[in-house]
């Protein structure tokens, strides 16, 4: 009884921040009239593969019968194009678009209540977090994500990558739940929409195979892995079908897969990629583009190895690598991995540089557009001004994901040496 | 606490959830919670299994996917050149450069025996005067007599240059001889007592049609030396040299003609000083004057024709008689609308300007003739034109038939036919002399591009080179088969296909920007990118290595 009053006394409460929230964003987009558009050409926000000017120009010769990739301006997935054409144009009655932003960004904060209530965090099946009193609610959880101003302004810019926050979110909570094909089915979603998602299929398996464990019949995991890699392979070639349907050509896969795997388009962006590449001597062109994937990639394997306990922690962190790492990052990638960082709330006071960090994002924050403005516009910078700064970025990034890395390793350390606790660690 | 990473589905969970309160596992080893200066307690064998796990992880993606990724994106596609071919046909060991010219000889209706004897005699005569092997001129008798008629036909299908007509005639004490001004027939009339006896070792008749011959093909021998000496056929497959005169004279003379192609564009500009006149015959004037020699040129070269009229033009030199050095900045190159020579076809540009201006420069051979007009080298030509009498604006066919012949006469230089000799004559040298040129210059192009392909070992050879390489040879081959030959245009033919293919497989893009790749630059590339990614995993590698061999060892101890 007390806790499904609880429950409900937290429904309402996220009824009110949700109205809050929507409210917030409601106004952004009508007060302030121009700002979608500013938002919209941002290159923080919007990435040649989910930029939403371009979303509009597939949109228009999907529209007129001509294939959306013609032009080679649009790289998004084609499902998408359906969607948008339901809604009405978004240049004339933008606010069917704006409301369509608004409850995909409620929903994510949704999946993410959940999330944060399953208390995965600190206490998963192998695991219990000698802190585990030490955490926050779904409710601050989800409100961290939803007034967070790297999730605000990607909502108002409008770009694709929040359906694959969504998604992403969606597979973590229903995988927590249990309900596993729902989750795999969420995560070929995402991977559908941006590709990079299906890296995280292992520690996802992990997860809904540590959720739905049962001590008295154990299942294999194996035999689970191998249903997941089913599931998600089988609907993913559901969506690539139905792709095709709706194109008449396999010409999507090269034009949204292939743009991501070959960066065709250098366009500047706020990761290490473009620069690297416009740099790079032609012949070596290939080759770098395999060893860039490889470090990508290969981050998964080996995090979900050593925290084959906590499979949330190998999701979270491996979406800080992502921000940090895939070809066309923006800070909707940020705000996701951010959004997640919470539900680690029992391990920050073994965080060793949240000051330094918070600073340094902070400065690429701000000084980002700066230098980009000063290079593209005023000319009195370089390529390299900017590229410095998305530099700093990165390393702020990785100097969190590399800290939040090493306080849950601590974490895990403290329950094997409890008599350590709250002394310098020092590397013999 | 621990976990079976190998089967962790199956096995069940070795500890509880609070694993605070588990003792750690049976290693023999107990935590001893001395607070200072203690040693820390051994690793766990879970621990170390699970780094192991890891490192291999790295290493699997690294070896699996990594060094096949490297070897497909980074191995330099070479394909297979004919190499030796190549260079052979670059120092001319390939083909033989040597164009067989064979000369009928109609004796009309002279005996059997007298016309054997007498072609023996002019061939031996011919032999001893030609000391140039790459160009042979072989006699044989005319297989019917040689009407203009059958001349014509003969000239189409087979492989005479040239045709002697022999005939008595009147003047007792000398022969002579004349060029047919229209086909390529040499009227030779000789005395009738000159005819040589069965055994006379030499004739003044014979002597005479093989000077005539010589002189005749001079100008083609001395241009074909001239190709050959400076082509880059080593000098032992090369036909003796010429003289260093001969070879000034004749570079001069081919600094000045346009670059070989299948198509140029002539382009017919009328410039005036004022507003008149505004209009002109050109066509009428080009049909009639030009047509007949661009439709001889015709299986050289293909022709497109525009023209324009520009009024109120000034020339780049304002001064009212035109000194030497006026000629050359003539032209004004900024205002006149004259289009460059852009895309396939080169442009040979006419200008006909009229105004007040006369050129200063007085002419050796015939003043009244050349001071109008001059040549511009690979460029054109320009006819300065008097204004016209009366405010006439239209400038009559009659008007222009000077400048129009001046400028074929012009043209024929730019494209480098002979000068010497009767029109048929010289455009059938052309031909032999465009084919040789092309023939050579492809050769080169081979040459280059084997050379190239030995120095630089690292040059990627995509297949569309080789097949141009594979092109090239072939035409090369049919081109020098029909070398010489009176079928000369399918010998141009090929050798235009042998230059065209050769060039572009000389200048083959994804080859060219390699050009300027050394080696040592991949150390550049590889190091300061792969190094921080490598360092890690190789330590890692090493330490597992290490840790497994203590572990072994202490096996053994404890054994």
């Amino acid at each position: 009884m007390a806790k499904d009053n609880s429950s409900l006394q937290a429904t309402t409460g996220t009824a009110g921040l949700f109205v809050v929230a929507a409210a917030l964003r409601l106004l952004l987009f009508t007060a302030f009239p121009g700002l979608p558009n500013l938002l919209t050409g941002r290159v923080e926000i919007s990435t040649p593969v989910t930029s939403f000017k371009r979303l509009q120009e597939g949109l228009f010769l999907y529209n007129h019968n001509v294939s959306p990739y013609d032009g080679g301006v649009y790289h998004q997935a084609p499902l998408l194009l359906p969607l948008f054409s339901l809604l009405p144009d978004p240049s004339t009655y933008p606010i069917f678009t704006y409301i369509l932003y608004i409850l995909v960004d409620l929903l994510s904060a949704n999946a993410l209540y959940k999330i944060a209530e399953s208390k995965e965090g600190a206490i998963s099946r192998l695991y219990t977090s000698p802190r585990k009193e030490k955490r926050w609610s779904g409710y601050i959880v989800a409100a961290l994500f939803l007034l967070n101003p790297f999730t605000i302004a990607t909502c108002v810019g409008r770009p694709t990558s929040v359906f694959t926050t969504c998604a992403i979110l969606h597979a973590v909570a229903k995988a927590l739940s249990g309900n596993i094909f729902t989750s795999m089915l969420s995560l070929s979603f995402a991977a559908y929409l941006s590709m990079y998602p299906l890296l995280l299929l292992p520690p996802m398996v992990i997860l809904a195979y540590d959720r739905t464990y049962n001590p008295k019949a154990p299942k294999s995991l194996g035999q689970l892995a191998g249903m997941c890699t089913l599931v998600v392979g089988g609907s993913l070639g559901l969506l690539f079908l139905s792709s095709y349907a709706l194109t008449g050509s396999w010409e999507f896969l090269s034009s949204t897969y292939g743009i991501q795997l070959t960066l065709t388009d250098l366009t500047p962006n706020a990761g290490l990629w473009w620069y690297f590449f416009t740099e790079m001597f032609d012949s070596f062109r290939s080759f770098f583009l395999g060893v860039f994937w490889l470090h990508l990639s290969s981050y998964t394997p080996a995090l979900t190895i050593r925290l084959r306990q906590q499979p949330l922690a190998v999701t979270t962190l491996l979406l800080g690598i992502f921000a940090i790492f895939k070809p066309y990052p923006s800070i909707a990638d940020t705000s996701l991995f951010l959004s997640l960082v919470p539900c680690f709330r029992h391990v920050f006071p073994l965080l060793r540089y949240s000051f330094v960090t918070s600073s340094v994002v902070l400065y690429g924050t701000f000084l980002g557009p700066a230098f980009y403005h000063l290079w593209i516009y005023a000319g009195s910078g370089n390529a390299n001004f900017f590229y410095a700064i998305t530099l700093v970025w990165s390393l702020g990034l990785s100097l969190l994901v590399s800290d939040l890395a090493f306080a849950i390793l601590r974490d895990e350390w403290e329950v094997e040496r409890p008599e350590m606790r709250g002394k310098e660690i020092r590397q013999i | 606490m621990s976990v079976d990473l190998q089967n962790d589905g199956d096995s069940k969970p070795i500890i509880s959830p609070d694993a605070a309160t588990v003792s750690l596992p049976a290693t023999g080893i107990a935590t001893t919670t001395t607070p200072e200066r203690k040693e820390p307690p051994p690793e766990k064998e879970a621990d170390t299994r699970r780094r192991s796990w890891i490192v291999l992880s790295f290493w699997l993606i690294t070896v699996f996917i990594g060094l096949p990724v490297w070897w497909n994106t980074t191995t330099i596609y070479r394909a297979n050149l004919p190499l030796t071919q190549m260079t052979d046909w670059a120092d001319g060991k390939a083909c033989e450069p040597v164009f067989p010219l064979r000369i009928a000889l109609d004796v009309g209706a002279m005996p059997e025996q007298e016309a054997q004897n007498l072609l023996r005699l002019t061939q031996h005569a011919l032999d001893d005067l030609n000391d140039f092997s790459g160009h042979h001129l072989r006699l044989q008798l005319a297989q019917a007599p040689a009407t203009e008629a059958a001349a014509a036909s003969v000239r189409d299908d087979s492989n005479v240059a040239l045709t002697i007509r022999l005939a008595p005639g009147d003047a007792a004490h000398a022969a002579s001889s004349s060029l047919h001004p229209h086909l390529p027939i040499l009227d030779v009339q000789y005395p009738p007592n000159s005819l040589p006896t069965a055994n006379s070792p030499s004739s003044g008749l014979a002597t005479y049609i093989a000077t005539q011959l010589g002189s005749t093909f001079a100008e083609e021998q001395n241009i074909i030396s001239y190709l050959l000496e400076t082509s880059s056929i080593t000098p032992e497959h090369r036909p003796k040299g010429i003289s260093q005169e001969v070879v000034e004279s004749v570079s001069k003379r081919m600094t000045r003609q346009l670059k070989y192609s299948q198509t140029y564009h002539l382009t017919f500009s009328l410039f005036t000083n004022g507003p008149i006149p505004s209009s002109w015959d050109i066509e009428a004037a080009i049909d009639e004057y030009m047509k007949p020699v661009l439709d001889m040129l015709r299986p050289i070269h293909n022709f497109t024709i525009d023209t324009q009229v520009q009024l109120y033009a000034s020339p780049g030199v304002q001064s009212q008689v035109l000194g030497k050095e006026d000629l050359s900045s003539f032209i004004n190159a900024a205002e006149w609308p004259l289009s460059p020579s852009i895309g396939g076809a080169p442009t040979v540009n006419f200008i006909i300007y009229i105004g007040n201006q006369t050129i200063g420069v007085p002419s050796e051979a015939s003043p009244a003739e050349t001071s109008q007009s001059w040549m511009i080298p690979q460029w054109g030509s320009v006819y300065l034109l008097a204004p016209p009498p009366a405010e006439a604006a239209h400038v009559s066919s009659e008007t222009l038939k000077q400048p129009i012949l001046t400028f074929t006469s012009h043209l024929l230089t730019l494209l480098g036919t002979p000068q010497s000799g009767s029109l048929p004559l010289r455009l059938s040298t052309l031909a032999r002399i465009r084919s040789a040129d092309l023939l050579l210059r492809a050769s080169s192009s081979l040459g280059s591009l084997a050379r190239l392909t030995l120095a630089l070992p690292s040059i990627s050879i995509p297949s569309n080179v080789a097949d141009g390489v594979v092109k090239t040879i072939q035409h090369l081959e049919l081109a020098c088969a029909s070398l010489g030959g009176g079928a000369s245009s399918q010998s141009l033919e090929h050798a235009r296909v042998a230059e065209r293919e050769a060039e572009r497989a000389f200048f083959e893009k994804s080859m060219v920007g390699q050009l300027y790749f050394p080696d040592e630059h991949k150390i550049a590339v590889y190091l300061p990118l792969l190094g921080p990614i490598g360092v890690p995993l190789v330590m890692g590698l090493l330490n597992e290595i290490k840790a497994w061999k203590s572990r072994r060892s202490q096996k053994l101890k404890a054994a």
